[in-house]
């Protein structure tokens, strides 16, 4: 951003040059102060993945990865993640071979947690960063966890069960521990 | 949604900001979690936003624990209050409520300090914090810092004490070092077991020595007043007794004096009998099964 | 008899599922076209004013904007199966979604603020917002278009009866009269809708990328609307957020969205906000209904009494409709002898209603799963028992004329009771202490359509299907996909028939140019229409294949196998590349392609005047057990666990049926426990998420199901319609369950804490 040590506002209508980190890619773009990032993603980068449920944060749809985190992306402000990295859901298979998946996609859709799909793309945002998380500390989370770890995350097609079995299986080893929020 | 943004990374530059937009129309922004929701319709081209979030000042961004005292800058957001390893087992409460703001996503982005200063009387993490008697730690564009109790900050409906020209800087927790025993939750009545904006909620931290016998207790209520409220006179009825030794009635009583500190409105959301009885049911079942 | 199959019955992944998990589906909000123009649209302000002038000539001046439009500026027809409902509003609005204006802009921003630019002087007047307010002697007409031939302000009723009610009734012991209040409720889509329509100032063309779920219908009432050459429109479908019925309707953006386009020459979008959603979109409808039902001493149903009033809302939908489902539940779910229906929907100046999976029927059979049990209380009957006594039978033809040519009903029932383990469990809630927390289980059937409806004058699926020259196949279908994983199914039925894999099939469904006539997705149809039209497709294609196989095998067609890309010989085990056969057949002389078409017209009856007749191909059944937790000190009901059992005829894709059934329940949980649309005076109170709660991760139970296989003649493969039937039973099992567990009566949803707490104070 122009905030290099600058606490000055540049006069109304003016715009912002940010640089960032998009799916590994590094890009510097100029913005409206007021952007919110999904409009960034979307509209500007037309990475078309992430979607737009609520605007409202409460449905998840949005969700993409900030520096690792899980964030709506309606709800946050695109001059943030100046000196940032994101990743859409377009950046996960990206590094993967050829046409594949990463391993949450193949979970996906193996356990058949994917109907209409409008749910979908924020779904596995999340479940990204929670599964980093838990590796991360170590833990391996149980059914209930699982759970709350996708509550921020709505679909009104498959009821949730597959989604959760998805999840589950990517931590197929110790079973029982708990722990990671 | 249009406004225009201004980043200080110092906490100089900040105040320097707050003071040119004196007489302005200027709101802070942290998480964002609430302020983009308020400012959707916002179209004119008169209002600045000073963004906090590129703030590189420690007392600001992070969580220190020193002696007599727990501070918690106003930048730290719930995921990190969950992820303390301190708060989680010396106010339990705090990470309890945090556990339960919103989402994993929101979480994430989501602040102490929005929390407070939205004042909402549905705030969580506000909630757990007035339970704990928590300080709020307030620097003004010019002049010194000052200090007020987080329960003195709320004035009203999302009306807080900060004059035009203040920012939260963080908040503070009074400890002492003492082995105690803790007995906390954070309850959270709505709808849904998740996602949820409390309909009634509940922070309570009680602490009691080696015999059982409660020796501080701090009750806050939220969503049952126009501002969460510090449930006083429940809290000394608490002080001094045996929490195993406490019968039926007693707990009625408490509760009872629980409910006193409610004026629940009917929205929406539920109606104002609903919040008054489940909030004498959840007073009482602290008291339960010890 | 089965034969043994090798990918029908196999867990299935989606067929396009790595598109959907890799962001590269493209919706309906992700079409951007060149050129494109935004939409937006002014809607009332009140639910019921006149309208005494309105001024765009500021919004019109705007830079960025293209277009402003009102219905002077337009000419068309009414919308709706009535034909009661005006596109742009004129002189007066009735209902708070009301279309008054719309401006197509260059950016959304833009077209928004135009929206705050126009200036509407109204005339407020007082609203009507309660049925029974607008079936009053003195009540104002609501509608200016209705027909009113059935009475003022009465937008459709039904009557139905058979059997002789007042003989039943001298055999009743019991007879439990009822009224059961049913909410608002909306389908919640995850995407909201949208549409992008392209017209063609020099050809006249329109193109409609579109949501629909009945493009044809689609097509015919937009070219109705447009007064245009139906031929000249083609509808697109993106993939789909989520339909459920919400898509069945054509409803006033849609042409408006055309008419904008045909305005500006331009292509234009209009894509609804979340909160326009809750207001502007479909509600499945809140209804009253007053159910009297009675049995003899040994608990058998003698008849049903229905009377049932709908609130409209201001226009008339398909939804008005839905008393065709709910009559059917209440004259055949359970064996019946006599049963008098009469529904009405009434005008209100409130949001109309729409069609929503279950189409009526789980407000029927909370109705009637409430009463039995309550029967059952009265008679001192087991709560199971009563249901298996009067369970329905294969072979039944019900008093309404549908014939069971297959049913598992007493299966279902028979396996939720044991694998509940009800029995046991019903001694442990008696013996209980009382205690906070109170436990108990609650049971539903249902009856659903399960081999199309035919409501329509067909009720049938066209299907081309293409084997290329390398052994591809490519199945042009007219069903379409709207995320329920219809195309699987299809796929998976030519992987079984061909022996092609998987991989080498593409399902092609979402443009009316190419694909051939289908009535679209609605009850529970897909799988069962478009399966048979699929299999006759491919049973005309090997009459193609197959004699030169045999011939090129030395062998008879009757020993041929399709497997793994080649046809076999069983005896001989000789095999040839089925792209070789292909080939052979485009390049040798005669020169022929393997291209086949099929059209598939299920053998059910349009029922009579009195609705009698056989409605479908086939009909589904399903029981629940449901076991629930009620916290008696928050209201609060905990569903804990689910069982299901489903005459699903036979599991084509278990993985598919069970992403049905879960996500089915699910939604059940949601209606019957927190969702409500509220609306105060006309006015939508909670357009947001925040406040129109669906249900989470964290509120679901375990979900236990038990599929029954009764192998319909009639389906594919023995397949019947299972799509709407999971949400049927389920508000109905809740709140039998909540209220055995209080010792109250839930006669209304929701079950929000509130209200479970208000029933808990007020138990006698
Ligand atoms: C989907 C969703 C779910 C939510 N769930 C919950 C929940 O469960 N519990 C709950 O309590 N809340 C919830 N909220 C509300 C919100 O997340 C919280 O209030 C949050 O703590 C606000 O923090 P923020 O950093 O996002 O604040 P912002 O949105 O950045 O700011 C909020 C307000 O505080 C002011 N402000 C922020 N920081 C300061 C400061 N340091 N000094 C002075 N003023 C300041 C801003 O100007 C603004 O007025 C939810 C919100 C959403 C969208
Ligand atoms: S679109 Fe961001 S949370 Fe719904
Ligand atoms: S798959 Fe449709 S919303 Fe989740």
């Amino acid at each position: 951003m122009s905030h290099d040590n600058s606490s000055r506002s540049g006069g109304f209508g003016h715009r912002l040059t940010i640089a960032f980190t998009i799916n590994g890619r590094g890009v510097t773009r100029e913005i409206r102060p007021a952007l919110r990032l999904i409009d960034l993603i979307r509209d500007d980068l037309g990475l078309k993945g992430t979607k737009p449920g609520c605007l409202e944060g409460e449905c998840g749809a949005c969700t993409v990865l900030v520096d690792g985190d899980a964030v709506n992306s309606c709800l946050y402000l695109a001059a943030n993640i100046d000196g940032k990295s994101v990743t859409t859901i377009e950046g996960l298979s990206a590094g993967v071979d050829g046409p594949g998946l990463d391993p949450v996609q193949r979970a996906v859709v193996e356990h058949g947690a994917v109907q209409c799909g409008f749910c979908t793309s924020g779904m596995i945002m999340a479940i990204e960063s929670f599964k980093r998380q838990c590796d991360t500390d170590g833990v391996v989370p149980n059914r209930e966890r699982i759970k709350k770890s996708l509550e921020g995350n709505l679909c009104r097609c498959t009821g949730y069960k597959k989604i959760i079995d998805a999840v589950q299986s990517l931590f197929e080893q110790v079973q029982g521990a708990d722990g990671a929020s | 949604m249009n406004f225009d943004l201004v980043s200080p990374t110092t906490t100089e530059d900040l105040l320097r900001a707050i003071d040119e937009h004196r007489g302005r129309r200027f709101r802070f922004g942290a998480g964002y979690t609430d302020l983009l929701l308020d400012l959707e319709e916002q179209q004119d081209n008169e209002l600045t936003v000073i963004n906090l979030a590129r703030l590189n000042d420690p007392s600001f961004t992070s969580i220190v624990h020193d002696g007599g005292e727990m501070r918690i800058g106003a930048l730290v957001t719930a995921s990190r209050i969950i992820a303390d390893r301190k708060l989680q087992s010396r106010y339990p409460v705090l990470c309890q409520a945090a556990g339960q703001h919103g989402s994993r996503q929101i979480r994430h982005t989501a602040t102490v300090g929005g929390n407070l200063c939205t004042a909402s009387p549905a705030g969580d993490m506000a909630c757990a914090l007035v339970a704990l008697r928590a300080r709020c730690d307030i620097l003004p564009a010019r002049g010194d810092a000052r200090s007020l109790a987080v329960s003195d900050f709320f004035l009203g409906v999302r009306e807080t004490d900060l004059k035009e020209d203040e920012v939260l800087r963080r908040v503070i927790i009074p400890t002492d070092d003492g082995e105690v025993k803790t007995h906390s939750d954070f309850i959270k009545i709505g709808k849904r077991r998740s996602m949820e904006c409390a309909v009634v909620s509940i922070a309570y931290h009680i602490e009691s020595d080696g015999d059982d016998t409660m020796t501080r207790a701090g009750i806050a209520i939220g969503s049952v007043a126009p501002t969460i409220k510090y449930a006083r006179s429940a809290c000394e009825y608490l002080v001094g007794k045996r929490l195993s030794s406490l019968g039926p009635s007693e707990r009625d009583e408490f509760a009872a004096k629980v409910v006193e500190y409610a004026s629940p409105i009917s929205d929406i959301r539920a109606s104002a009998w609903y919040r008054e009885d489940v909030l004498f049911n959840m007073s009482k079942s602290i008291l339960e099964n010890h | 008899m089965k034969k043994s199959l090798k990918v029908i019955g196999k867990p299935t992944p989606k067929l396009d599922g790595h598109l959907r998990v890799s962001g590269k589906a493209v919706y309906g909000h992700d079409i951007s076209l060149p050129n494109m123009l935004y939409g937006a649209i002014l809607r009332a302000q009140y639910p019921c004013a006149k309208i005494k002038a309105i001024d765009v000539s500021k919004a019109a001046k705007l830079p960025g904007v293209v277009c402003v439009i009102t219905a002077d500026d337009v000419d068309v027809a009414h919308m709706s199966h009535k034909r009661d409902h005006p596109v742009l509003k004129k002189g007066e609005v009735n209902c708070i979604r009301d279309e008054i204006a719309a401006v197509a802009a260059s950016t959304k921003e833009i077209a928004r603020k135009a929206l705050r630019l126009i200036e509407v002087e109204y005339e407020v007047r007082e609203g009507i917002f309660d049925p029974a307010d607008a079936l009053q002697e003195d009540a104002p007409g609501i509608n200016k278009y209705a027909r009113g031939d059935e009475g003022k302000n009465i937008a459709q009723t039904f009557h139905y009866e058979h059997g002789d009610i007042e003989e039943q009734k001298a055999k009743s012991t019991c007879i439990v009269k009822r009224r059961y209040v049913l909410p608002r409720v909306t389908h919640c889509c995850l995407e909201t809708s949208v549409v992008t329509a392209d017209y063609s100032q020099s050809d006249g063309r329109l193109t409609l990328y579109s949501s629909t779920q009945v493009p044809f219908l689609y097509q015919r009432d937009m070219a109705r609307v447009l007064k245009m050459d139906p031929s000249n429109i083609r509808v697109v479908q993106p993939v789909i957020g989520g339909g459920f019925g919400s898509k069945l309707d054509m409803y006033p953006f849609e042409p408006i969205c055309a008419l904008l386009s045909m305005t500006c020459g331009q292509p234009v979008q209009i894509a609804f906000s979340r909160e326009e959603e809750f207001v502007a979109s479909p509600t499945r409808q809140a209804m009253v209904i007053d159910l009297t039902t009675g049995a003899d001493a040994e608990g058998r149903f003698t008849f049903r009494e229905v009377e049932i009033t709908k609130d409209n809302g201001a226009y008339t939908s398909w939804g008005a409709t839905t008393s065709f489902v709910m009559m059917q539940t209440f004259s055949s779910l359970y064996h019946a002898p006599a049963c008098v229906f009469d529904a009405r929907a009434v005008y209100t100046n409130n949001p109309y209603a729409g069609s929503f999976r279950g189409y009526g029927n789980p407000q029927s059979t909370f109705a009637l799963e409430r009463n039995i049990d309550l029967m059952a209380e009265e008679l001192a009957m087991d709560r199971a028992a009563i249901r298996l006594v009067n369970a329905n039978y294969k072979g039944e033809k019900t008093g309404q004329g549908l014939e069971y040519a297959t049913c598992g009903h007493k299966d279902a029932l028979d396996t939720v009771i044991a694998k509940s383990d009800y029995t046991r469990k019903k001694r442990e809630y008696k013996d209980a202490p009382s205690a906070r927390y109170k436990r108990a289980m609650g049971f539903a059937s249902m009856l659903h359509v399960a081999g199309g409806a035919k409501i329509y004058r067909s009720d049938g699926c066209g299907t081309t299907v293409k084997l290329d020259n390398f052994g591809h196949l490519i199945i042009i279908t007219g069903s379409s996909e709207i995320g329920q994983g219809s195309e699987t199914v299809l796929a998976m039925m030519a992987c079984e028939e061909l022996g092609i894999d998987m991989s080498k099939i593409k399902v092609i469904n979402t443009d009316t140019d190419i694909k051939p006539w289908d009535v679209g997705v609605h009850a529970s149809r897909t799988s069962f229409v478009a399966g048979n039209s699929l299999l006759g497709a491919i049973g005309r294609l090997k009459d193609k294949i197959s004699p030169w196989a045999a011939r090129y095998l030395k062998t008879d067609i009757e020993d041929l196998d399709y497997d793994n890309g080649e046809i076999g010989c069983k005896t001989s085990g000789r095999s040839v590349k089925i792209d070789k056969v292909v080939r052979e057949l485009h390049f040798q002389d005669p020169n022929v392609l393997c291209m086949e078409s099929y059209y598939y017209e299920p053998a059910s009856d349009f029922q009579d005047a009195g609705y009698k007749g056989n409605v479908s191909g086939a009909y589904a059944f399903a029981s629940q057990a449901i076991e629930v937790e009620v916290d008696t000190y928050t209201g609060q009901v905990k569903v804990l666990d689910v069982y299901v059992g489903q005459d699903v005829g036979r599991v084509l894709n278990p993985l598919g049926l069970m992403g049905q059934i879960e996500g089915g329940v699910v939604m059940g949980m949601g209606y019957a426990l927190t969702e409500e649309l509220v609306v105060a005076k006309g006015q939508v109170v909670n357009p947001t998420f925040h406040n129109y709660k669906i249900p989470s991760a964290c509120d679901i139970p375990e979900i236990h199901f038990y599929p029954i296989e009764t192998h319909d003649q009639a389906g594919p493969y023995g397949a019947k319609g299972v799509g709407e039937a999971p949400l049927i039973p389920t508000p109905a099992a809740i709140a039998n369950a909540v209220s055995n567990a209080l010792g109250v009566e839930i006669n209304a949803l929701p079950m929000t804490p509130e209200n479970v707490l208000k029933a808990i104070k007020d138990r006698p």
